[in-house]
């Protein structure tokens, strides 16, 4: 087990008096098969009305809250604890049902399991398949290999392929043209996987969470450390949710700490809501710090 | 409303030989075509047989009198659909047939057991999908049928209501089909429409059908709104009485006419989005007197509306956090949020499954043959058979409409298909059904329309209950197609009858109960509400005073005696600043002093121009939609005269002036007269009529204020100053007294006490300021310190106070030209009354801030 602290700060700063606001945010991490949150605390400055954390549809924690003071500046500390299984780094991609037996059990099976999965097979608000998504994808698969070695394709050719670049997008470029640009930052890359595997007809949901900010010495530091970080994850009826990092190209292993899971960013936005004034464009700056506890 | 559309009938009818002449009104089927009033032999159904007897008898001109009356209780009662119109040009009056929808009690019953079963069965599916979801582990549909819905609301998983029942209201539309039974074509569960119309039919049909209607012994619906209340009550979280409010999207909504309908006969609040916050975890409605907590919100806002943090984030029609509060158990919403999900096209294919699932056995009531483009072999036989069938999205708001496959070319129909083929999940398709007809009367005749009926069931402590009617709807012609609201379809009232008189229940609402809530409102009305009332009060007496000046110039203008042309300069730049149409005659167009007509028309008629007779009435017919449930039915109809007086002045005016244009405002100065005639003598003296007399007095003492600076501040010859003085004084409606008491006295000064110092006369200013005091003395106060004055209170005093301490003949001293001291009073006046107009809304009235999203999202899209 490793144990990791995290502080994920958010702050904004708005050109104008905000008299009162309502927000939703998810930056609390859940727990998942491979991590369990022993502790956490999310501090709210200005102090809120009320302030509710709930466990949603998808079992990630929401945070709720309310403040009915006037203030130019919001800012939300979220400090947890998380304690994450230790993987072994070399993953073999032979082993694992093939992509034609995982289609037919997707379609066969109505465990739980399967059913909860193929919502993630749909459209969602910020995805939306194509042909163009699946004809990108397809060289990637075969049906007699591995879903697992197919996934992993996909994921070092979208590694490869596309140019990481924080300045060409924005939270709500669409798809298509990440994939025409052939660039983006991790969100897109989370999204455009999931579209080619929802396309392909594999189950795939967005991930969001953090990577260890200082690579162990000798090791390269990993793109996304300073902020929230976003992957994916697959369902496959044998093995359950398999989580790959596209910006990384890599299978999420115990430096991802996992946030929310959902259908797309839209989702698990960290922070979301609406406030009364504020002016327009308000500055938003996050700052995410994780770090292992001895 | 629904927007059925309906194939053309198949065998048109085979008229044999020259069609028979019909005696008035007698009614007879179409051939073949499945009418609910007829036998397959032409001979009328017993339980029609009566009605429609009665109606032979009272004859054709009888009836259209009846109908006229009906219309004319319609638009007394402002019942509207879609008053703003697509294009302004629909139809916006509500339409009713004078014949009714006649069911008889037995089938009736039978229906009746469908619809209770049908709801019960509603209500399991929804506690389902946002609970355990056990019908799709239990593969009564397959995982997509819902998960694919933009209804299926996440945010609402785990929300419970009280009780065993959480869908609170459920809507059916239906039609007959040949062997008798009805055949459910949807289900309308987010915000069903319709029950208030229900309301106004049968009130309108029952007092123009009196005795017909008594000895048809026609179910009465009375107990079915009473449940509705109980329920909603039921729900409140708190043990106080609870505040239960109707939530509408506003007035620009096609069917706000049946929320102010239900919320002044329920008793409920009306009030939308800006009436309400969440504070510290509750809800809250914003009144005069401070925040009321809301127990339970009977909403008319669409689920994703509700609210923009969870849902929709750029709805304006929702409260920011309400679902925060709903999951907390602190308020109860009906319908619950995520209902909409019910609506779902492709449940019909599964209903079957479905309810053998959660009740064990197949529903009594049939659904329309559906397909859903999902499954396989349902996508195969709409691809081959899409001209046989009607293509729907499966989701109601996704912006996508009906269409009949029938009706579109090769290449309409490739493109659909397209579409169909990309997103399969979406669409579903139906057969067409046989069309079936009941009598509507057209003209002089009763002729077959196809009919669709809606009704209603209500949640009980216990079970549900189904409205005993509902409301039914024709097309506009016999070879109509498309019935609904949009397409202007009138409706029907629909009469359950029995062959015994029904056992009188408490035949209406128990009025205590509906007293005590209204009683209470008259404290906590949204501040909305209040704000409306007083722009009411300004502008129907902007409205007024224009009126009154409009009509005095033309009658000096178009006098006996002539006038000079610097007195009717003088007149005609009043009229500008009066109406503040600048820079009209203010700009010394020589063209135009010397031709004033068209101006003139244009600041009567030009609803395009601020300050214009049109536009104020435009602006005053708003604030009273907005105050719609608080105005009795007598000031409803005053409305709607005042909007037809208007538009009847358009008509008389549309070639120019005429020859004696003061007479063409007359009905519009009536209209007004008689609505501050109702404000005074018919709103009960809580605040919102002390809000309506503020708006009135501040508006009327600036006018005087106004009128004084143009007319008798500026110092003119004898001659043109006894014109401006007969100006005012007409104007001001204070002629006779002047002439009165003008024995011993005349001139400037005796006008100026009239229309100044004179506090009996409820024209003056000294009247006015009077007023003013005693109604803010009666607001809620909020100065901490014992009897010190708050801010507003001060300007009107400091107002009031400089206006008793002038002196007469000091103001008329005239220096050069103008009649200094005068202007200075008056512009002094006119400052402390706009600081006091100022002041006074801040207080009271709530401004909102701009709201902002924190991020943007992406309803909608997909």
């Amino acid at each position: 087990m490793i144990r990791y602290r995290i502080r994920h700060i958010t702050r904004y700063k708005y050109a104008s008096r905000v008299t009162r606001c309502y927000n939703l945010a998810h930056v609390v991490p859940r727990n998942t098969h491979r991590q369990r949150c022993l502790k956490t605390s999310v501090v709210v400055s200005p102090t809120p009305a009320r302030a509710q954390k709930r466990s949603n549809y998808f079992d990630n924690i929401a945070f709720h809250f309310e403040i009915q003071k006037p203030h130019t500046a919001l800012e939300i500390t979220a400090e947890s604890e998380v304690e994450v299984e230790e993987n072994n780094d070399a993953l073999n991609l032979d082993l694992g049902a093939s992509y034609k037996n995982v289609l037919a059990a997707l379609n066969d099976n109505i465990n739980h399991d399967v059913i909860d999965a193929r919502q993630y097979l749909l459209n969602s608000n910020m995805i939306e398949t194509s042909d163009a998504l699946r004809e990108y994808a397809a060289p990637s698969f075969s049906p007699d290999q591995s879903l697992k070695a197919c996934v992993s394709n996909l994921t070092t050719r979208i590694f490869t392929e596309f140019k990481y670049d924080p300045m060409s997008t924005t939270v709500a470029t669409p798809l298509a043209d990440v994939l025409k640009e052939r660039r983006g930052v991790c969100q897109d890359f989370a999204h455009l996987q999931i579209g080619c595997l929802r396309a392909m007809g594999i189950p795939a949901r967005y991930v969001s969470g953090y990577i260890e900010t200082l690579p162990k010495p000798g090791e390269k530091k990993l793109v996304g450390a300073d902020a929230t970080h976003a992957w994916l994850a697959y369902y496959c009826p044998d093995e359950g949710w398999v989580e790959f990092d596209p910006t990384n190209n890599k299978q999420a292993n115990s430096q991802h700490i996992v946030t929310a899971f959902g259908r797309d960013y839209f989702d698990v936005t960290p922070v979301r809501g609406v406030i009364f004034g504020g002016g327009s464009s308000p500055l938003l700056e996050v700052s995410v710090d994780v770090a292992r506890v001895a | 409303m629904s927007n059925v559309t309906y194939p053309p009938a198949l065998n048109q009818v085979q008229s044999q030989g020259q069609p028979v002449a019909l005696k008035p009104l007698e009614y007879k089927a179409t051939a073949g075509l499945l009418d609910d009033a007829c036998e397959e032999d032409g001979s009328i159904k017993p339980q029609w047989a009566y009605i429609l007897n009665g109606l032979r008898d009272l004859g054709p001109d009888v009836l259209r009198e009846r109908e006229l009356k009906a219309r004319r209780i319609l638009r007394d009662d402002g019942a509207t659909y879609d008053i703003y119109g697509v294009d302004g040009n629909s139809s916006s009056s509500w339409e009713l047939d004078p014949v009714p929808h006649v069911i008889g009690s037995e089938d009736w019953a039978n229906i009746e057991r469908g619809l209770l079963e049908r709801a019960e069965l509603f209500n399991l599916i929804l506690r389902d999908i946002y609970g355990q979801r056990t019908l799709l582990r239990r593969g009564a549909m397959p995982p997509e049928a819902l998960f694919t819905h933009t209804g299926f609301l996440r945010a609402c998983q785990g929300i419970r209501l009280p009780g065993d029942h959480e869908l609170i209201l459920h809507a059916v539309d239906m039609v007959r089909t040949r062997d008798g039974s009805m055949c459910v074509l949807s289900d309308r569960t987010q915000t069903p429409s319709g029950s208030g119309y229900i309301l106004e039919n049968r009130t309108v049909m029952s007092r123009v059908f009196p005795s017909l209607f008594r000895d048809s012994h026609v179910h009465r619906i009375a107990s079915f709104y009473q449940r509705l209340r109980t329920k909603l009550a039921s729900l409140s979280p708190s043990d106080d009485t609870p505040l239960i409010a109707l939530l509408t999207p506003g007035s620009n909504s096609e069917v706000y006419f049946e929320h102010a309908y239900l919320a002044n006969y329920l008793g409920f609040p009306l009030v939308q989005s800006g009436d309400l916050l969440v504070r510290n975890g509750f809800l809250w409605m914003k009144s005069l007197d401070g925040l009321k907590r809301v127990d339970v919100l009977y909403r008319s806002v669409d689920d994703l509306f509700c609210d923009p943090v969870e849902l929709r984030s750029d709805s304006r029609l929702g409260v920011p956090g309400l679902l925060e509060v709903v999951r907390s158990g602190r308020v109860a919403i009906a319908n619950p949020i995520g209902t909409g999900v019910l609506e779902n096209a492709i449940f019909l294919k599964y209903l079957p499954q479905i309810s053998k699932c959660l009740l064990g056995r197949e529903p009594r009531l049939n659904s329309v043959t559906t397909y859903w483009c999902g499954d396989d072999d349902d996508l195969q036989f709409v691809t081959r058979n899409i001209r046989q069938l009607i293509i729907k999205p499966a989701f109601r708001g996704s912006g996508m409409h009906s269409v009949w496959g029938g009706d579109l070319d090769d290449k309409a129909i490739d493109t659909l298909l397209a579409s169909i083929h990309k997103n399969r999940y979406q669409f579903v398709a139906q057969p067409r059904l046989e069309q079936v007809y009941t009598p509507a009367f057209a003209e002089d005749k009763l002729e077959p329309r196809p009919t669709l009926l809606r009704t209603f069931s209500v949640a009980t402590d216990s079970s549900y209950m189904t409205l005993p009617g509902g409301l039914t709807r024709i097309a506009t012609q016999t070879d109509g197609r498309v019935i609904s609201m949009i397409a202007g379809s009138p409706s029907k009232d629909t009469w359950i009858t029995a062959t015994e008189p029904e056992r009188a229940l408490s035949s209406d609402v128990t009025p205590e109960v509906i007293n005590a809530q209204q009683q209470s409102n008259m404290v906590s009305l949204p501040t909305r509400v209040v704000e409306n009332l007083y722009w009411m009060g300004r502008y129907s007496e902007r409205a007024e005073a224009c009126l009154r000046l409009l009509r005095t110039v033309f009658v000096l203008l178009n006098g006996e005696e002539p006038i000079s042309d610097s007195a009717q300069r003088k007149l005609l730049e009043t009229v500008t600043r009066i109406t503040s149409t600048e820079p009209g005659f203010l700009s010394g167009s020589p063209e135009l002093l010397n031709n004033p007509d068209q101006e003139l028309l244009l600041i009567i008629t030009d609803g395009a121009r601020p300050g214009s007779i049109r536009s104020t009435l435009n602006a005053l017919l708003s604030a009273a939609d907005e105050s719609k449930e608080l105005l009795s039915t007598d000031t409803m109809r005053v409305i709607t005269d005042l909007r037809d007086a208007m538009n009847g002045l358009e008509q008389n005016l549309a070639s120019g002036l005429t020859s004696a244009p003061e007479e063409e405002l007359d009905p519009l100065v009536t209209a007004l007269t008689a609505l501050s005639g109702l404000m005074q003598e018919s709103m009960i003296r809580g605040m919102g009529w002390r809000f309506m007399e503020l708006g009135k007095r501040i508006e009327r003492a600036l006018q005087i204020i106004a009128t004084l600076r143009c007319l008798v501040t500026p110092v003119t010859d004898e001659a043109d100053q006894s014109t401006l003085l007969t100006a005012l004084l007409i104007s001001m409606e204070v002629l006779i007294t002047y002439r009165q008491r003008g024995r011993e006295r005349r001139g400037l000064e005796l006008g100026l006490e009239l229309v100044m110092l004179d506090g009996s006369n409820p024209r003056s200013l000294l009247f006015q300021l009077n007023t003013l005091q005693q109604h803010l003395a009666e607001l809620p106060k909020n100065a901490t310190i014992k009897d010190e004055l708050d801010e507003e209170e001060r300007a009107l005093l400091e107002a009031l106070t400089t206006l008793k301490l002038s002196r007469l003949p000091h103001l008329l001293t005239t220096a050069s030209d103008k009649r200094e001291d005068m202007d200075v009073l008056l512009v002094q006046l006119e400052k402390l009354l706009n600081e006091f107009n100022r002041l006074l809304s801040d207080r009271h009235f709530d401004h909102r801030a701009d709201v902002l999203q924190l991020v943007t999202t992406f309803w909608g899209e997909q």
